[in-house]
């Protein structure tokens, strides 16, 4: 039964299709548009994280980031640990974890499981499931514990980035990346857009969410049909496309609205008057900075010499 | 044109202004000083050109808005409209209307502290303004809060901050009090006038809500199609009604009832409240109130929630039909926090009920569950007998129409008849309509108009055009958001009467959500009062109105008719008289036989 061609293409199909199916599904239930609000939030605490050198939050992922890609992947669990010990530091709110849990975890999976029915080793290849041929003209010849392997490995690389950059993210002001840039002789503008980027993005999707909203107020179906009435997505994705082109009016004309008085408020506080800016903040190195300082130079010349020796680097070529 | 200002004055003198494109001048031959230290209101009109000449008053005029100007604006004997905005700015500060349009970083400090850093001052000089601006507004215990955590009030404080720290000598407010509860409004005045009073710095404050700035303010300015047409002291200002009336906007309660009974308060007008009662103390308008007030209580008088405004009678005496919408031991919470607590409530078939409380008291919330926004983590919500599910939201539309504050967020069509039938494209046609499309048209007063672009009308006609595309499929609730926020009085009555009449003509229940405790919430026929998530009051609007104590604790102030009733009488004020021309025929009704007429000039007559 388990070996007839219909119920190994069955089994195929849904090995193939659950994961991509499934994710975009726990990610509309569990974080939706208002949930992404919470994702780029600053969340004011007293944590020596918060008052860390901004110069050495900037570099911190910047130096992961470069360190994931270097290593083997053994070394490299060692980098993702240390990414991941500063969480239990910073204790997070509840809705920040949930949100970030699946924006982390989600795209995690899709790489390991995308890895694993895509990337071929070389013979002999050892299958998990082994599609039919029904399946397997789709370009996968079946699930390999390699590809997996590989799969995890290439996303645990991508996740010391993200949850570096992530950490850094909700526990600096943005005012404070600005005085790091402008210390690293960047243009005030990059610092300014930084800042306006990351104040408004929780607004414009509280927005988006809203139009979304009006838009059903005013008796436009976007209800989802459940996911056994196939009959009925093909509609569902044609009113979602619609909809789009509605909302984009009432969006556009509220965002000129918006920029117009922004950019007249940065014009009337002396955005731009000088070419060098002043700061309130006066940063005095304390003792959490020299040893965030060594980890990161300890690091980096650690990372240089394993390369140089030949131990712990990927082997490329 | 006249000679340089003196020394840190501000003056406009004969400025005109045409915007780019436009077949009319916003402004029109303005001429007005604002000396250090002065506290200046000015009111008109919604397109009056107040904002306009807010802009041309700090330098955004001509150097970031283009058009036509004619005219300048001097400060002392330098011209501002020949200025960078930043060095304008250093001495004309502007705050805009929205608060979060115009906090651009993401603490409160590091907000303040952007200008002083864009004009590279060294750090100490920054850090001390800082300090200044955070103590004089306020806000120094919330120095690092996030600015998405901040109440409107505190956000508007904090914009008020962070432009006192370019250092102006004259700060100029766009309409502050628009998104702001009465305690937040009461908090953003006493803060102006701390600033007026003790560090010198002239404000010019516009504004509709004249009942609250006209206390503080020393000087009223009232325009009317891009003129000044007066420019006087507040007492002077309101002493004569007639070009009030003339362009429509809204007089202080307390100067209307000095108007409608003038042997009870002279010939000084009162300002405020104190004032009112001051005058009115221990005289036979006090003795007259009681006597009304005691007719009432004991049943002689008309009964209560049929008496208060047109929308009164209109309205069935509370609790007359049956329950339409409910609320069954509803709670939400969001991150943990109860946003709504166990509320329980009923709205009945025919009612006007209006919900009021702070900002963040749970009122939005609440009456968003009633077409599927939201998700109550305990209760079931109720249209009808059935129970309203969570996310099905066009299902539950087409029973409550919810007009959102931003109408201009509900229009999505290229025309105003295709935005009267965008809902018709997705749902059939109720077969009993209350009121089908083109008589929409005509009721609305859209006739002639049916194929221009919303975008066309004006911002009051954009509001009837999304609340008439809800009404032709045919509710049976209308819930209103914050419909009458930051609309000048002429405006607002007219959407009241407009309402009186949908509700004459469909008998449609209303739901408001407001803080427009003077105007919408007076004209229901029943409140209730929200705070913390918590029903704390719910009666008819009269008697809830009467509990100024209880208000004040949840972050609502009554109207100031209904304080002054309970100022003069206290508890024995009963249920409150919300019409100036009703307390004033009242009063004089029950005026004692031995009562004598006012000398003009003498004050308040002593009984």
């Amino acid at each position: 039964m388990m070996n007839s061609l219909p119920v190994q293409t069955i089994i195929s199909y849904l090995l193939i299709f659950a994961v991509p199916m499934v994710l975009p599904v726990v990610f509309l239930k569990v974080v939706g548009l208002s949930g992404l609000r919470t994702l780029v939030t600053y969340e004011a605490r007293d944590t020596p994280l918060h008052r860390l050198d901004p110069r050495l939050k900037v570099l911190y992922p910047i130096g992961m980031g470069i360190l994931s890609i270097l290593f083997t992947w053994k070394a490299m669990l060692v980098v993702f640990g240390l990414t991941i010990l500063p969480w239990f530091w910073l204790r997070p709110s509840r809705a920040k974890i949930k949100v970030l849990m699946v924006m982390i975890i989600g795209p995690a999976i899709a790489g390991f499981w995308g890895q694993g029915l895509y990337y071929l080793p070389p013979p002999p290849i050892h299958f998990l499931y082994k599609f039919p041929w029904t399946m397997a003209w789709l370009g996968s010849p079946g699930i390999t514990s390699y590809g997996m392997t590989f799969g995890l490995q290439q996303t645990s690389r991508v996740l010391v980035t993200v949850s570096t950059s992530m950490l850094i993210l909700i526990s600096t002001d943005v005012g404070d990346f600005t005085w790091a840039f402008e210390r690293f002789r960047a243009p005030p503008h990059v610092g300014f857009a930084l800042t306006a980027a990351l104040r408004f993005l929780p607004e414009m999707i509280t927005r988006v969410n809203l139009v979304f909203r009006a838009v059903e107020l005013r008796g436009y179906d976007m209800s989802r049909p459940r996911w056994h009435q196939f009959n009925r997505w093909p509609d569902y994705a044609r009113r979602l496309g619609r909809c789009v082109v509605l909302v984009t009016v009432p969006l556009l004309i509220g965002t000129l609205r918006g920029t117009t008085t922004m950019a007249m408020v940065a014009d009337a506080r002396g955005f731009g008057a000088t070419k060098r800016r002043g700061s309130l903040r006066v940063h005095k190195t304390t003792a959490v900075d020299i040893w965030g300082y060594a980890i990161l130079g300890v690091l980096v010349v650690g990372a240089l010499v394993l390369n140089h020796l030949g131990i712990g680097a990927r082997y490329y070529g | 044109m006249t000679s340089a200002a003196p020394a840190g004055q501000l003056r406009a003198e004969d400025v005109s202004f045409a915007y780019v494109g436009a077949a009319r001048a916003a402004l029109r031959h303005v001429n007005l000083a604002v000396a250090p230290g002065e506290v200046v209101l000015i009111t008109g009109a919604s397109g009056c050109g107040k904002s306009t000449l807010a802009l041309a008053l700090c330098g955004l005029i001509p150097a970031r808005v283009h058009g036509e100007l004619r005219g300048r604006v001097m400060f002392g004997s330098a011209p501002l409209s020949g200025m960078k905005p930043h060095e304008a700015s250093q001495l004309v500060g502007m705050v805009f209307q929205n608060p979060n349009l115009q906090l651009i970083n993401q603490t409160v400090q590091s907000e303040v502290a952007f200008g002083p850093e864009n004009l590279a001052l060294p750090q100490p000089e920054i850090a001390a303004r800082v300090d200044w601006c955070l103590d004089v507004t306020g806000m120094s215990g919330m120095r690092t809060a996030a600015v998405v955590t901040l109440s409107g009030g505190q956000k508007q404080r904090t914009a008020i901050a962070a432009t006192l720290a370019m250092q102006p000598r004259i700060l100029v407010l766009d309409e502050p009090l628009s998104d702001l509860d009465p305690v937040g409004a009461q908090e953003v005045l006493s803060t102006l006038q701390r600033l007026a009073r003790h560090g010198g710095t002239g404000v010019v404050v516009i504004e509709h809500r004249v009942d609250e700035v006209a206390p503080w303010a020393d000087r009223v300015v009232l325009m009317d199609d891009g003129r000044v047409v007066l420019d006087q002291p507040p007492r002077a200002a309101w002493a004569e009604p007639g070009p009030w009336r003339a362009t429509g906007v809204g007089i202080p309660d307390m100067v209307r009832l000095a108007h409608a009974v003038p042997e009870a308060f002279g010939s000084r007008l009162p300002l405020s409240l104190q004032e009112a009662t001051d005058a009115v103390k221990d005289t036979w308008f006090e003795a007259a109130l009681a006597a009304a007030a005691a007719e009432r209580r004991s049943g002689a008088g008309q009964p209560a929630g049929r008496r208060n405004g047109r929308a009164a009678d209109a309205a069935p005496a509370v609790g007359g039909g049956p329950p339409v919408l409910s609320w069954d031991g509803v709670s939400v919470e969001f991150d943990g926090k109860r946003a709504v607590d166990d509320v329980t409530l009923a709205v009945n078939e025919g009612e006007w009920v209006a919900l009021i409380g702070a900002n963040g008291s749970g009122k939005s919330t609440l009456t968003g569950l009633t077409v599927g926004l939201g998700k109550p983590s305990a209760g079931v919500v109720r249209f009808r007998g059935q129970p309203v599910r969570p996310g099905k939201v066009f299902d539950h539309a087409a029973q409550v129409a919810l007009l959102l504050q931003a109408a201009d967020d509900m229009l999505f069509e290229t025309t105003v008849r295709k935005e009267l039938e965008f809902g018709f494209r997705f749902r059939a046609r109720p077969k009993e309509p209350v009121l089908d499309v083109p008589e929409a048209v005509e009721f609305f007063g859209f006739t002639g108009r049916e194929e221009d672009s919303p975008w066309e009308l004006s911002q009051g006609g954009r509001q009837r055009l999304a609340l008439a595309a809800l009404l032709v499929g045919a509710p049976g609730v209308l819930v209103l958001d914050e419909p009458t926020t930051g609309q000048d009085a002429n405006h607002m009555r007219s959407f009241l009467q407009l309402l009186d009449r949908v509700r004459a003509r469909t008998g449609i229940t209303i739901v408001t959500v407001t803080h427009d405790i003077r105007g919408l919430a007076s004209r229901a026929a029943r409140v209730v009062l929200l705070g913390e998530g918590q029903v704390r009051a719910d009666g008819p609007t009269s008697q809830v109105f009467a509990m100024s104590g209880d208000l004040i604790r949840w972050g609502v102030l009554a109207p100031p008719l209904a304080r002054l009733q309970s100022e003069l009488l206290g508890p024995a004020a009963g249920d409150v008289l919300l019409e100036v021309d009703e307390l004033a025929s009242t009063v004089l009704a029950h005026r004692p036989a031995g009562a004598r007429a006012i000398s003009p000039g003498t004050g308040a007559l002593r009984s």
